[in-house]
């Protein structure tokens, strides 16, 4: 942490108080320090900013702006490199090769770590047969913390003991396996593949649940996680100011002060 | 705007161009002074840098009667929208996913038409925990945007408000994940952005529920609209007053790179975004600043001191060469400006900063120039043949006193000699005759006689060298 220094140092000797001569010292300063104020002023209101909807004309001058210019684009991801002629073409090349979906029941996370977790946690027989035999088993959700609970619940306690999650935050487990789903559709006659979200499952019908699929994955290694395009529907990127109706034209992000 | 306090159902009529009136109320507001004035400001709700929806509004809005009406419609229609959320969400049939979505669609329009959002009526209406549930990790990409994108707006309120999101913090964060639609994790830093700008205690449990690393990453793509809005968020995430953040976010594998690789891009917004989170790495963080210092970071910044206009950019890159040659000796003589091409550029992009109308950039320039002439004999005799002397003499003897004294400093600065441990610092004769043959002397007699102590002891300090030397 650095502070304040001033230029000068008072030298004391025997003699009694001696002139503080000038010498040339460094001066640093942490950033809220009072000199920094004026520069600071803008910035702080900064601190947040309401994303508004942009109006007509702000929309076309982006298109505008897209729709010329450089907008070929690597795809960023490592050992990916793909060449990509224009921002939408990235952004599908991006959902098409780089999604994280769970090849067991299609659940979809946005880490490949959290994938991981998710298969060992919720299709692996290995993985439940060692959490049998007392093995801490369930890993912390927080990248770099590394702690390793004996127990579902506990993993829990930990995230909001010491890592501050709210109570009401649920790692769930697996979505019930793609049998399972059919036979809900048929029933409900629903034709949205994601079915509820939001369903819980408890940890006695997933022990059904674990045997049930562990037929379909077959070992723990991360080749038999495929990555496929999940199906959505909607758009899997939405430019945010333009309607779904339309036809998005490239991305559209304004900004110009 | 410049003397109200700000209410939420206060607003400026902008009639004119949104960016220039923008900015112009932005400098009359930074010229302001006094701690209710800042204070109210900084509680103001904060324009969005594209602009204003209600620019389309041609007639002036005229007053209070109509913001309440208005208001209360606004909060009526929120209180809807939320409803028709919950029924969506609950509703398991045919069409459940584009119903989600319309009903968050509508919130997030409702959310997103003015500065002021009604974020207290969406609350109220229990909003929050049916966001958190439309984060879900399975959602569709669409329903995720938009939810996020209410929360954005929600987190940009009122404190109280701002904290009210802490149940939706985990799944925001985990929504940053590489594995996520580039638009969905640019929406959650967003929040995320604003969720930190609120302060301290917030910025913690950010930290605590590992949100630095993703943001962090997020700056290495090559999308600008990304790399603008995760540098803007990870600014307000690192920010301190501690310096872990600042000093892990620079051991993140890639950032160092691409800081650099940024600093030299075009746009300018972006520049400056980057800029602000190398402010606070090297404000904050000793690690951060070696490390940085090594790769060779003035050019750069030198270049874009050099060649740009623009304000808002300005400040950041030169607070961030200021903060680089503050830090240790050792560092800016043998590392930064080691080179001596290196250095006379850098003098020379300075000198255009003391140059500047612009208060802060003449005043952070000098103050940056001082710490250099606080080095090595090279560097004072490099400034003092520099055009730097005569734009500072200038400042000395008649611009306001903040930055007379850091004038002071550099001039002062150039007449002595590096210390050599505990002896009085010899002088530099040839340099304090010519400065002070230029008439300097009036501008130090000036200081002595200020009510800043420190001002005073400058003044004092630097006359003992003329009656030693002269």
């Amino acid at each position: 942490m650095k502070g304040g220094e001033m230029g000068m140092e008072v030298e004391g000797s025997g003699a009694g108080f001696e002139f503080p001569f000038w010498k040339p010292l460094r001066r640093s300063f942490g950033p809220d320090f009072p000199f920094f104020e004026a520069g600071n002023l803008e910035r702080e209101l900064l601190a947040k900013q309401v994303a508004l909807e942009l109006t007509d004309s702000e929309k076309q001058q982006i298109r505008n702006l897209e729709d010329g210019g450089n907008s070929e684009v690597f795809c960023p991801i490592v050992g990916c490199g793909a060449h990509l002629k224009s921002l939408e073409e990235f952004e599908d090349h991006y959902n098409a090769r780089h999604r994280a979906s769970c090849s067991v029941c299609s659940k979809v996370f946005p880490t490949s770590r959290l994938l991981s977790i998710h298969v060992s946690e919720s299709h692996d027989s290995f993985f439940q047969a060692k959490v049998a035999r007392g093995f801490a088993m369930y890993e912390c959700l927080v990248e770099g913390c590394g702690a390793k609970l004996m127990h579902y619940k506990s993993r829990q306690q930990h995230l909001i003991d010491k890592h501050k999650f709210p109570a009401s935050f649920e790692f769930k487990k697996a979505n019930p396996s793609r049998r399972h789903r059919q036979k809900l559709l048929h029933k409900k006659g629903s034709d949205d593949a994601s079915s509820a979200p939001n369903m819980q499952v408890d940890e006695d019908s997933m022990d059904t649940l674990v045997s049930a699929v562990s037929r379909l994955s077959t070992s723990d290694s991360p080749s038999s996680i495929s990555f496929g395009r999940r199906h959505t529907r909607g758009f899997a990127f939405v430019p945010r100011a333009v309607e779904r109706e339309r036809r998005p034209p490239s991305r559209s992000h304004a900004q110009t002060k | 705007m410049a003397d109200e306090a700000p209410s939420p159902h206060k607003r400026d009529p902008i009639k004119a161009s949104v960016g220039t009136v923008a900015a112009q109320k932005r400098r009359e507001q930074a010229i302001m002074v006094g701690k209710e004035k800042r204070e109210a400001l900084m509680r103001a709700k904060r324009l969005c840098r594209i602009g204003v929806s209600n620019v389309n509004n041609d007639v002036p809005i005229d007053d209070n009667m109509m913001m309440d009406e208005e208001q209360s419609l606004l909060e009526a229609q929120t209180l809807k929208a939320v409803e028709d959320l919950k029924h969506a969400v609950a509703y398991q049939g045919k069409g459940t996913t584009e119903k989600r979505i319309n009903a968050l669609r509508e919130l997030r329009r409702l959310l997103s038409r003015s500065e002021f959002p009604p974020v207290e009526a969406s609350i109220e209406a229990g909003a929050l925990p049916i966001l958190v549930q439309c984060l879900s990790f399975d959602s569709p990409d669409e329903q995720l945007l938009e939810a996020a994108w209410c929360l954005t707006n929600m987190a940009a309120g009122k404190p109280e408000e701002t904290k009210a999101l802490l149940p939706a913090l985990p799944l925001l964060i985990a929504h940053l994940g590489e594995k996520s639609a580039l638009a969905v994790a640019e929406q959650c830093a967003w929040a995320l952005g604003n969720v930190a700008g609120e302060g301290e205690e917030l910025r913690n449990v950010l930290l605590s529920q590992g949100a630095l690393p993703p943001l962090a990453r997020m700056m290495l793509s090559n999308k600008g609209s990304t790399v603008r809005t995760a540098a803007w968020a990870l600014s307000n995430l690192i920010k301190g007053p501690d310096s872990k953040a600042a000093t892990e976010t620079i051991r993140i594998d890639g950032v160092l790179d691409s800081i650099l690789r940024h600093l030299n891009k075009a746009d300018e917004e972006l520049v400056t975004e980057v800029a602000w989170v190398v402010v606070y790495l090297t404000a904050l963080s000793n690690v951060a600043t070696n490390i940085l210092a090594k790769s060779n970071p003035l050019q750069i910044l030198v270049d874009r001191l050099a060649s740009s206009n623009n304000l808002q950019l300005l400040i950041p890159v030169l607070r961030s060469l200021g903060n680089l040659v503050a830090a240790d000796s050792y560092l800016t003589h043998n590392v930064l400006l080691a080179d001596h091409e290196t250095t006379v550029n850098a003098i020379q992009a300075l000198v255009k900063c003391l140059r500047s109308e612009h208060r802060v950039l003449k005043k952070e320039s000098a103050w940056a120039l001082s710490n250099i002439a606080a080095g090595s004999v090279e560097h004072k005799k490099l400034i003092h043949s520099s055009e730097a002397v005569p734009s500072l003499i200038h400042l000395l003897l008649t611009s306001p006193f903040d930055i007379r004294k850091e004038a002071a400093y550099v001039l002062g600065n150039l007449c002595v000699a590096p210390a050599q441990g505990s002896e009085r610092p010899s002088l530099i004769l040839e340099h304090l005759v010519s400065l002070v043959r230029k008439g300097i002397l009036p501008g130090f007699v000036d200081l002595v006689r200020s009510a800043d102590i420190e001002a005073a002891r400058v003044g004092l300090q630097f006359m003992e060298l003329v009656l030693r030397g002269m």
